[in-house]
């Protein structure tokens, strides 16, 4: 929202420059995001005379002006098309300064030059030179009646101002007008404030004879006023309404709507100028239809208005959708004659709704919206009719058609003192915090030592409770002078939560295991995710910002996938990430909401090269058993890794199960997902459920020295000779299971097929370290343990221990 | 003796190692035990006893002469023949650096922010990232016809239709896991909350459809709003330095009543700017009502602020999209 201080300084008294009471604004809660200078006040620039336009005799689009400045007259040249003698125009005389700066930022100084051999003492200027509007299309022409070297300030009225942008925040539609703006910078300085509609509804006849309104909809519309110029002449408003106009960026139409938008951006009331001739049977009807309307809007767009929605009616037909833009059909043209200015209240929720479902928010609907005065409307009218009269010529009709069916009165609220101090930890007294109230035109009685009763006025609909007081008392007084306290009472705090020990584990285990954290997106594309899931288990947003984020992912794979192809697209060789993160899908038990599974996983994976070829090393890619060992370790580290079973997948996948469940999976990516995520190097994944780990009760683990024995471990080497159907895996879970806890370490050392072993065979080579932690170990200790593992090997799974 | 001992050395100095032999012989000839010098320390007995003590000192001498110009000979022999070393055992060669792993640069900020928080005495929790209508909105004092609650801004996992009240969404804000941590929990309650949050933005330089946040929450009774500043203030000044310079000035939440943000000076004195790095309140009195906590009794405050923004900050990186490109080149500038 623009606010112009130049506008803001007509109800208030104040020497603040612009910047510090930009600084104010901000603190009181209008913040001011931007100040910026607008116009000028055109130092060097007069109003000039032309007295005679001829041919530059070097140049065809050129013309030599003679230019009567007053007291000199000066010879210049001029492109624009539509200069011609007699005109009144804006000069800027030598020396002068441009106020709009150039493309490169500077801003042009006028000299005495030659012009294609002519020389040229000055500038006819066009309004977009002037900065006073976007015409570029030729020279500005001024009011003939203008004094011929004037000085253009006051020619045009204008001056330089400041203008502010502020953010306002949803709770202040009171702070959405100049007035309001106002109100809040006397508040902080103590001053008194200028308020023009600070006064009693004036006690006027009636309109009844030229204007009959009738509100069907009183829920939606609370009051509906409206006043009557006659004999109005349309035209160009003064200068000094336009400049206020354009310095908060809005475009001046004609004298009648520039009005409305005047009062509007002053006080923050809405209205809407009928064509008074258009409106069928002198009547105004609010309602709503139950049914789809078409409507023909100002902005001359044929809009579909949705049934309940609220309309403006004449004896006839809609004429305006309400609070949010009037119809063509009872527009004010230039040949109107007379003016209904309307006024009203209506629901904040009805203007909201309407506005929404048009996708049209206008300077009107966004103060309906947020809540505008309920007890402002007759007041504005009042206003904006005397000003219209003044500007058009009008007439003003005497009286008001006022219809108030629902009546707002002043809300009032309780302070209590000790608890506003309690609240912001200050120690004001309940007189100052009556004086700031007093200064934001809340009224104050005393009720009892500590607290007052205040009466809201009506253009504050965000007060409602105790507390929004004490932030109008703490906003006021500043809260950077709240005293800060020197110590704070100490809260014992709790021990982390085993779930947070645990992701900081994690974090570590894997950044110590040589993997770089990545951070993926938590939506993907439905054909991403296809690679992974199905409709029926996965979850979508309804409402996707784009078509590459509609699906909420399941796995963690995806965005690692993505990650890859953007690295190796970019000609990377080597990659190790990890990344923790959650995953979502639909579930019959939920996690957290029903209906919604949403897990804490990581994932851990590798692509490409363990070495790019070098002078040490032939080049060497990844495989499955470096990402294995990685992960191992990582369980080994997260203190789970002896209670974890394996098994294969039916697609061969590696499944890690804690407790009968599978909480990691080792996964080669296959050449169909390589393909559809366009990888071209060997590349392996690890997922990893955290959750399930955590819920397990494996999230801590406490570390226990476990005494180094002193005795030697004994090493025995055992080949055997299996189907080729039986896997490691297979063959190592029963010796560990055989052997015991002497068992200190299980290795493959060789894996051989070959013709001497037969069809279908293969052999798989162990070293097994046994350790006893109170005798040195003999063959005699272990030779009995090797040889139940090999019944047990031949027995299960037909393994023969070769010699 | 005196006499002999002067002769030796000059001998000793006299005697030139140039290679493995003649460095043998030096050791056999000084050194070895039958060599001249331990001969020469035979023959004490023969000295008489006022003079032992001079000679002694001598002897001594002439030995640590001989031992240094072996062990001087030696070193450089052996660095004439490490140049003759194979070519691929040169220390010199180039290697690569060995891979890093390293955190994310959002973890790094979350974690530093965490330590400052934990040194304050905050616990931490989570929640989860698909939250429904009552904690997301409802409990945290939205309005139903609140902008937030509109397709336009917020991702719809399901919509009813039937006054929100089924609604689920891709979390907005880490806030509802306030809203979880008082319904589960008695006060005092002092904890933050990082997670990741969405919001229905297009993908551009400044904006993304997930970021991250951290929020605070502290319920107690006779919690005030001094108190909020000072801890805001604390977390400042460990987090951009003792002198930061800094302000608050008035906002708006739905679910804290005062709202604040707090603007940080960023840049030098003459060209810098105010950048807002959180925002904040004392939790409004329906939240508490909404939690079954009664607001005449309990007062509290409530912060958040965003992860990614603090992160670019930080760092210096002008496009939110790099924090989740993944970028190796990007990545490995945040070790350490």
């Amino acid at each position: 929202m623009k606010i112009s201080y130049s506008w803001l300084k007509k109800y208030i008294e104040t020497d603040l420059s612009p910047e510090e009471a930009a600084e104010k604004l901000t603190l009181t809660g209008l913040e001011v995001e931007d100040v910026e200078t607008f116009g000028s006040d055109f130092d060097g620039f007069v109003v000039g005379n032309v007295l005679k336009v001829m041919d530059h005799p070097y140049a065809d689009q050129l013309k030599l002006c003679k230019v009567d400045i007053g007291k000199k007259e000066l010879q210049i040249v001029c492109g624009a098309d539509n200069v011609a003698p007699g005109q009144k125009v804006p000069v800027a005389k030598i020396g002068a300064t441009l106020p709009i700066p150039m493309d490169d930022g500077s801003k042009m100084k006028i000299r005495k030059m030659k012009i294609r051999g002519e020389s040229s003492e000055g500038m006819i200027c066009s309004e977009s030179e002037l900065g006073l509007s976007d015409d570029h299309s030729g020279i500005m022409v001024l009011d003939e009646n203008l004094q011929t070297g004037l000085p253009l300030n006051k020619a045009l009225d204008v001056s330089e101002d400041t203008v502010f942008e502020i953010g306002l925040t949803p709770n202040r539609p009171d702070a959405s007008c100049h007035i309001g703006v106002a109100r809040d910078l006397a508040a902080v300085e103590e001053i008194q404030i200028q308020n023009p509609y600070d006064k009693d509804e004036p006690d006027s006849g009636d309109l009844s004879k030229w204007i009959d309104i009738n509100i069907e909809d009183t829920t939606q519309c609370h009051r509906y006023a409206a006043k009557i110029v006659q004999n109005v002449t349309v035209g160009e408003s003064p200068n000094w309404l336009k400049n206020r106009l354009r310095a908060i960026g809005l475009r001046p139409i004609n004298n009648v709507v520039d009005v409305t938008n005047f009062v509007l951006h002053e006080i923050g009331q809405p209205l809407h100028a009928f064509n008074y001739e258009k409106l069928a049977k002198q009547k105004i009807v609010v309602k709503s239809f139950d049914k789809d309307l078409e409507f023909e809007t100002l902005d001359e767009v044929k809009r579909k208005v949705p049934a309940g929605t609220l309309f403006i009616c004449d004896g006839e037909k809609p004429v305006a959708i309400a609070g949010v833009m009037g119809g063509v059909n009872s527009e004010v043209t230039e040949n109107a004659d007379t003016i209904l200015i309307e006024s009203a209240y209506f629901n904040p929720s009805s203007i909201r709704k309407s506005s929404k479902s048009l996708g049209l928010q206008t300077d009107s609907s966004y103060r309906f919206e947020r809540g505008i005065d309920p007890n402002l409307a007759r007041r504005a009218c009042e206003r904006a009719a005397a000003l219209m009269a003044e500007l058009t010529g009008g007439k003003l009709l005497d009286g008001c058609s006022d219809i108030h069916p629902v009546k707002t009165d002043p809300k009032k609220i309780r302070l209590r003192v000790r608890r506003l101090n309690q609240l912001l930890g200050t120690s004001l007294d309940i007189d100052f915090a009556a004086k700031v109230l007093h200064n934001l035109e809340i009224k104050t009685t005393t009720a009892g030592t500590d607290e007052l009763e205040c009466t809201i006025p009506t253009f504050r609909p965000d007060l409602t409770r105790e507390v929004d007081l004490i932030e109008e008392v703490g906003r006021i007084y500043d809260y950077n002078n709240i005293p800060r306290p020197k110590t704070a009472p100490f809260i014992s705090p709790k021990p982390l939560s085993s779930w947070e020990k645990m992701h900081s584990r994690v974090h570590r285990i894997a950044t110590r295991l040589m993997y770089k954290e990545i951070s993926t997106n938590s939506l993907l594309s439905g054909k991403e995710e296809d690679s992974f899931s199905d409709e029926k288990t996965r979850l979508r947003t309804l409402n996707p910002v784009s078509q590459e984020a509609t699906t909420l992912r399941t796995t963690l794979l995806g965005g690692f996938l993505k990650a890859l192809n953007y690295n190796l697209n970019r000609n990377a060789k080597q990659l190790r990430f990890y990344e923790t993160g959650h995953v979502y899908r639909k579930s019959s038990n939920g996690t957290w909401i029903d209906g919604v599974e949403e897990h804490s996983k990581l994932l851990m994976g590798l692509c490409g090269y363990r070495f790019t070829e070098n002078w040490k090393n032939r080049a060497q890619y990844f495989t499955i058993f470096d990402l294995k060992s990685d992960l191992e370790s990582f369980f080994e580290q997260m203190g789970i890794q002896p209670y974890l079973t394996t098994q294969v997948s039916e697609n061969g996948e590696l499944n890690y199960l804690l407790e009968n469940t599978v909480i990691a999976t080792l996964t080669r990516i296959s050449d169909s997902l390589a393909g559809a995520f366009d990888i071209e190097l060997p590349a392996f994944a690890a997922e990893v459920d955290l959750t399930l780990i955590h819920q397990a009760g494996y999230a801590v683990r406490e570390i226990t020295y476990k005494k180094i024995s002193r005795y030697p471990a004994f090493e025995y080497d055992a080949a055997y000779t299996v189907d080729q159907t039986v896997s490691a895996g297979q063959l190592s879970d029963f010796i560990r299971q055989t052997a015991g806890e002497k068992l200190e370490k299980l290795e493959v050392f060789d894996v051989y097929e070959g013709k001497n072993l037969g069809k279908g065979k293969k052999s798989i080579a162990f070293r097994l370290t046994f350790l006893d932690r109170n005798k040195t170990l003999t063959i005699n200790d272990v030779e009995p343990i090797v040889q139940k593992i090999t019944r047990v090997l031949n027995s299960k799974l037909g393994a023969k221990l070769r010699s | 003796m005196i006499e002999e001992i002067k002769n030796l050395r000059k001998e000793i100095a006299g005697t030139e190692i140039t290679n493995e032999e003649t460095l043998e012989a030096f050791r056999l000839k000084f050194l070895s035990r039958k060599g001249l010098i331990q001969t020469m320390f035979a023959r004490m007995s023969e000295v008489p006893q006022e003079e032992r003590a001079s000679v002694g000192k001598a002897m001594n001498e002439v030995k640590q002469q001989a031992e240094d110009k072996f062990r001087k000979g030696k070193d450089s022999l052996t660095q004439a023949t490490a140049t003759q070393l194979r070519a691929t055992d040169d220390i010199t060669l180039p290697v690569a650096p060995a891979y890093a792993g390293s955190l994310h640069p959002l973890t790094q900020t979350v974690n530093e922010m965490k330590d400052i928080f934990f040194r304050l005495g905050f616990d931490v929790a989570y929640g989860p990232e698909i939250e429904d209508d009552f904690h997301n909105f409802t409990a945290l004092n939205f309005p139903p016809d609140h902008p937030a609650r509109d397709m336009q801004d917020t991702f719809f996992v399901q919509k009813s239709g039937k006054e929100n009240a089924e609604d689920l969404v891709m979390r907005t804000h880490t806030s509802p896991v306030q809203i979880r941590l008082m319904k589960e929990t008695t006060p005092p309650i002092r904890s933050i909350i990082p997670g990741r949050v969405f919001r229905n933005e297009a993908v551009t330089a400044k904006s993304y459809f997930q970021f991250n946040q951290m929020e605070g929450l502290f319920v107690d009774e006779k919690v005030t709003m001094g108190e909020l500043i000072e801890t805001l203030v604390m977390f400042a000044k460990m987090m951009y330095g003792e002198h930061v310079k800094y302000r608050v000035r008035p906002s708006f939440f739905p679910f804290t009543e005062p709202s604040i943000e707090m603007d940080v000076w960023w840049g030098s004195d003459f060209d810098g700017q105010w950048l807002e790095i959180l925002g904040a309140g004392m939790v409004d009195p329906n939240v508490f009502k909404a939690v079954d906590l009664d607001p005449e009794k309990y007062t509290g405050y409530a912060f958040g602020m965003g992860v990614d923004r603090i992160a670019m900050l930080r760092y210096g990186i002008d496009d939110i999209r790099i924090l989740y490109e993944n970028d190796i080149r990007f990545l490995n500038q945040f070790t350490g």
